[in-house]
């Protein structure tokens, strides 16, 4: 029936979501947390208050509990996170690019023409 | 002048380059693998495999015996998606790298890691 197809979408939907909110959760711990000893109690607690509402049933509850946890997250992310150097916002994004294609040194020193 | 001259002289007997001279003689991978050079980025796949088995093995819902290079995290394991989730982060901890969220969310299995991970350009 496409009621349960449409269902079963909507879940696999949210699961998503719920994933990619902890990923950029557990990631914004570790940019405000930057000491491993602070982190893992963090860590911890961030995974308790997702497993707290592991079982629920119902999706517009789940969808209210996405968009809460999604607007909590953008109030609380870190102005400076790290990111990996050569990914783009690192810093060494685009510090040495490929030059275009047919672009390359002539080595002739001493042996110019003129 | 004469330098002109010079010139088109030596263009004109310019040697042409043998393009196919040794091809027998060199195999590829040798061409492809450059030994005692600086330039060892590439992890071997070795490597990768072991460094992400310590990774999952170190994960402490993980039995350690059960870790084998194509175990799957949910099944096999029997891990939860954010439990998933952890380890994806570990590994790029670990490999230093940046995977985007939609590439992160696929990936459910060592053998999918140590593909991922082996064949990104910019791993360490």
């Amino acid at each position: 029936m496409s009621g349960a197809a449409s269902y079963l979408a909507r879940r696999a939907a949210q699961k998503e979501r719920v994933r990619i909110l902890y990923r950029r959760a557990l990631k914004d711990t570790l940019n405000w947390a930057v000491h491993r000893h602070l982190f893992y109690p963090d860590a911890d607690a961030l995974r308790e208050r997702f497993d707290a509402n592991k079982n629920v049933e119902d999706i517009e509850t789940i969808d209210r509990m996405i968009a809460d946890g999604e607007s909590q997250y953008n109030k609380w992310r870190h102005p400076d996170p790290y990111i990996v150097p050569w990914a783009p916002g690192g810093s060494k994004f685009t510090r040495n690019p490929e030059p275009p294609a047919g672009i390359e040194i002539v080595y002739n020193y001493g042996r110019e023409d003129h | 002048m004469a330098s002109a001259l010079r010139a088109a002289i030596l263009g004109h007997l310019r040697v042409p380059v043998v393009a196919n001279g040794s091809k027998l003689l060199t195999p590829l991978w040798t061409t492809s693998v450059r030994s005692m050079s600086s330039h060892d980025d590439h992890l071997e796949k070795t490597q990768v495999i072991d460094r992400i088995l310590d990774i999952v093995k170190s994960f402490p819902k993980v039995d350690p015996s059960k870790v084998t290079p194509d175990v799957h995290f949910q099944k096999d394991l029997g891990l939860d998606s954010l439990d998933n989730v952890e380890i994806i982060m570990a590994i790029e901890e670990e490999f230093k790298l940046e995977i985007p969220d939609k590439e992160a969310d696929k990936i459910d299995s060592c053998a999918l890691a140590i593909e991922y991970v082996y064949n990104h350009p910019m791993a360490s």
